[in-house]
């Protein structure tokens, strides 16, 4: 059953673009307090964190949509494979093979500045990890599993992620604790997705993008074409 | 079981719609996918001797369709679909064949929790078969019948997925969670028509364009195969494959292989991971060069139009070929054929051909209608060739069964099949290549068709980097177990030369029997696209030997696995064996033997040993030799234990396999090589 099965009825639609605001910042307490009713929104988000020294950023034209970083995220945390598991997501198909660029969304956890799983987590499971550049992180131990984080993020889809078997939730770390990765992670480090990608459009950055739009994480990673002399008369090359 | 492997395969029975499952480990000695498929061929369709294996839409038909371990762990490249059984293409026997398919299919449907789906049967009414993780149904596909490719698998994700707004939101699965949609296999109205041009069809432009297997879907009434999971796939050395990926990443990309030139961002012909979704053309820069190029010269609106109707219908690029990726030139051609003569001969192709000499047309001695032959090169005629095809109306019925049953019926079947206008090289099966690529050609012959393996026509190349016989000595330290030995190479193929180290020398059995072992094993069963791996230049063997241990944990040496590939190599030849395969039967078209037999090449074409020197050279004017060709076999047999007189297994070989219960039946049907 889709999660928007649930609130069918009594849900006001949303657009996608709508509901992409960052951190939950200027969002959306009207689409929040429809959808997710229970947990405080960013705006009433009353502590302020200390910002996260990393945060990946992508380019979504980029993305060849392999996958790659779905499997190298659930095989350096679990050391299995299992995309489901994975704390990015990289959605492609889309309805009717709609073409390039609305053929793949690419859902990577934030880092938000403002981040809505910490707020309202009731045990403090999820939290900011001083002793680790701030990165926002779920400590397994401490979470009973009540999915607070799931239902908070303002993100679609939501970038927590719901673990089955362990029946506790997850989220991007920036492979902090990824025991199955020969490196070292972490937002001073090579996240494992970042790494392993062969195209090239996932980037750790350090500062934190434009939190007021989904456009502030979608960069132009293309990296600049080294500069040939055309000689006269030869066509230009064709754009991308 | 664990370790890349799920346990079980799922067992369908359209017919009684009895669902079973078959214990994977049970057949883990073939490695997997195609391996692990052609034993449970052998098993469920030819040991019990109930079925003559003559005919591919006889419900008796077994269809496994399979995955490798490799399959959605995250090692690149390995995610392809072995399907197998008799195929309705090849002629003029249907023979036991093979093909395979990129896209999701394989990955999804192992963390679905399956191995494969073996479909046997025939359902009373059109049905798809739905898997969502260990739950299987078979639904009716009264409203998906008549459907294309594209609006089936929109329809089945609409059906599977519920109200989930795609990129938005989690579909809950039990107490899973997934962002993917389901990944589904089907076929369009041609494969409905039970043409033997038909395809299976995965995605926009994804498709297992060999065998015509879309048309055995067709005969079960099985319209789709759709498959959902969030399930998990162990694998022994997670860090070790990561590395791996790092390793072969180390060049700068993940781009080795034939095609090494083509690299990220590329305009590549990849649907996997060399694809380049931005070209645009098609959804996710899915399709393959053979469809793309479908309509190729009218722009290029016209070209997507005509290869976005050939998936919609679901017809084989390769089966329904127009114009040559490749051409050449054939002695005696009409005018307008004039350097323009594809390769091999496509259904296109033929049409034009026989409308060029004047008994193919309206009213005409073989009538045309409904297809607007004046229109021949326009997007309107590839529209309404598969029209008439999926219909089977007017002179689509003929065409629907192929070029060769098609000239069967015109009553021109010897005529141009000994002219060359039909340029099958062996088994009426379409292709792309063959000669100068002499084991390329031999691999028709033994197989059943285009062997579409591209492993060494790059290696075997102008060398990049010292002399020619320093690429050879370095090629032939590669090809493990038949090492130090470059005559393998040698494409000699004229006088004494090729008979002593050329052609059709013990020398070339090796290098084709290696070519076999080593397609067998890491390409269908291990599931390496072949685009992909070998890459002989550069990684090979390490990179297999990397992704193998690190996701099977198996301690096999690449040698071993090679020896797991020539026994599903000798499995698959006593399956043809069985439905009657012999020296006999197996032999190239006529034209194989005459000037005009060479297509043409890339990367500075073959190398010929002659005169006590070595040299690259294109080889156009090269054809093959009846005397030669005959004795290439004897060796060829020697060498893979197969008996001189027949072509067939012996005991001993079979055993050595330990494929003592094959050799039985094998005896006790008088099929066993002596």
């Amino acid at each position: 059953m889709a999660e928007s099965e649930k609130a069918a009825g009594k849900e006001k639609r949303v657009l996608r673009r709508q509901f992409l605001v960052g951190g939950g910042a200027a969002l959306a307490a009207g689409a929040l307090s429809v959808a997710v009713p229970q947990p405080s929104s960013a705006a009433e988000c009353k502590p302020s964190y200390p910002s996260s020294t990393g945060y990946i950023v992508y380019d979504s034209r980029l993305c060849w949509g392999c996958q790659s970083c779905m499997f190298a995220c659930s095989a350096v945390h679990y050391g299995n494979a299992n995309p489901a598991l994975s704390r990015i997501q990289i959605i492609r198909d889309a309805p009717s093979f709609t073409k390039y660029p609305l053929d793949i969304v690419m859902a990577v956890c934030r880092q938000c500045v403002t981040p809505l799983c910490v707020q309202n987590c009731p045990t403090g499971a999820a939290h900011v990890a001083a002793e680790n550049g701030n990165v926002r992180v779920i400590d397994e131990e401490k979470c009973i599993g009540c999915r607070m984080c799931l239902q908070s993020c303002p993100q679609r889809p939501r970038r927590a992620v719901w673990n089955p078997s362990t029946q506790k939730s997850t989220k991007c770390d920036l492979c902090l604790d990824a025991p199955f990765w020969g490196r070292k992670g972490g937002p001073d480090g090579e996240p494992a997705c970042v790494t392993i990608c062969p195209s090239k459009a996932l980037k750790l950055v350090h500062e934190a993008p434009p939190q007021e739009d989904v456009s502030g994480y979608d960069v132009n990673l293309v990296p600049p074409q080294p500069k040939t002399k055309r000689k006269p008369g030869t066509p230009a090359a064709p754009k991308a | 079981m664990a370790n890349g492997y799920t346990g079980k395969i799922a067992r369908i029975n359209l017919t009684t719609n009895e669902i079973t499952t078959i214990d994977t480990a049970k057949y883990e000695e073939f490695g997997g996918g195609y391996g692990i498929g052609a034993a449970i061929f052998w098993d469920l369709a030819v040991a019990p001797g109930q079925w003559d294996l003559k005919d591919p839409y006889d419900p008796r038909h077994v269809l496994p369709i399979m995955a490798g371990p490799l399959a959605a762990t995250g090692v690149p490249g390995a995610g392809r679909t072995s399907i197998c059984g008799i195929s309705p293409e090849t002629f003029p026997t249907c023979e036991f064949f093979r093909g395979n398919f990129g896209g999701r299919f394989a990955t999804m449907m192992k963390l679905a929790g399956w191995d494969g789906i073996v479909v046997e049967g025939k359902a009373e009414r059109p049905v798809w078969i739905n898997v969502i993780n260990d739950q299987i149904k078979i639904e009716s596909a009264r409203e998906l019948w008549g459907l294309d490719t594209w609006e089936t698998q929109d329809r089945i994700v609409s059906m599977v997925g519920g109200r989930t707004r795609f990129g938005e939101e989690w579909q809950k699965i039990g107490d899973s969670y997934t962002t993917g949609i389901p990944q589904i296999v089907c076929i369009g109205p041609v494969g409905e028509a039970k043409s033997r041009l038909a395809a299976l069809i995965q995605g926009s432009g994804v498709s297992a364009r060999i065998g015509g297997y879309g048309a055995v879907f067709g005969a079960k009434n099985l319209k789709a195969i759709s498959v959902t999971g969030t399930g998990t796939i162990e694998m022994a050395d997670p860090k070790g494959m990561l590395e791996a990926r790092l390793w072969q990443m180390g060049g700068g990309s993940l781009v080795t292989g034939s095609f090494a030139p083509a690299f990220t961002g590329s305009a590549s012909c990849h649907p996997c991971l060399r694809a380049d979704r931005r070209r645009n053309n098609y959804h996710g820069g899915e399709t393959m060069c053979v469809d793309q190029f479908w309509l190729s010269d009218k722009g290029d609106a016209a070209r997507d139009l005509a290869s976005e109707a050939l998936m919609r219908y679901g017809a084989s690029g390769w089966a329904a070929h127009f114009v040559g990726l490749f051409v050449s030139d054939i002695p005696g051609a009409p005018e307008f054929f004039h350097k323009q003569v594809p390769v091999e001969t496509g259904i296109g192709w033929y049409l034009r051909y026989l409308h060029e000499i004047g008994v193919l047309g309206p009213g005409k001695e073989i009538d045309s209608a409904p297809l607007p032959m004046d229109q021949w090169g326009e997007l309107a005629f590839r529209e309404a060739f598969l029209d008439a095809v999926s219909r089977r109306a007017g002179i689509g019925d003929a065409l629907a069964e192929g070029c060769c049953r098609a000239a069967q019926k015109w009553g021109r079947l010897e005529k141009d099949m000994e002219s060359g206008a039909l340029r099958f090289p062996a088994w009426g099966a379409t292709g792309h290549w063959t000669l100068p690529s002499v084991e390329w050609a031999y691999n028709y012959m033994l197989g059943a068709g285009d062997p579409s393996w591209h492993g060494l026509v790059t290696a075997v190349g102008a060398p990049r980097g010292g002399t020619l016989e320093e690429s050879l000595q370095r090629l032939s330290k590669k090809t493990i177990p038949y090492t130090d030995d470059i005559f393998m190479f040698n494409y000699a193929w004229k006088g004494e030369e090729a008979w002593k180290t050329g052609i059709y020398s013990p020398h070339k059995a090796k290098e084709v029997a290696w070519s076999r072992h080593y397609a067998s094993f890491w390409n269908e069963s291990m599931a390496f696209c072949e685009m992909f791996l070998p890459s002989l230049e550069t990684l090979t063997p390490e990179i297999e030997m990397k992704y193998y241990r690190a996701v099977t944990g198996k301690k096999d040496s690449f040698a071993d696995t090679m020896r797991i590939g020539q026994k599903i190599w000798t499995l698959e030849r006593a399956i043809r064996v069985m439905h009657g395969r012999s020296r006999k039967t197996e032999d190239f078209a006529p034209f194989m033997y005459k000037p005009g037999a060479s297509g043409m090449t890339f990367w500075g074409g073959v190398p010929i040993y002659e005169n006590g020197k070595w040299r690259s050279d294109e080889a156009p004017e090269m054809y093959l030799d009846r005397k030669g060709v005959d004795d290439f076999k004897t060796h060829y047999y020697a060498l893979e234990g197969w008996d001189k007189e027949n072509g067939w297994p012996t005991r001993k070989t079979l055993e050595e396999f330990g494929l003592k219960k094959v050799a039985d039946v094998m005896a006790a049907r008088g099929r066993l090589g002596s």
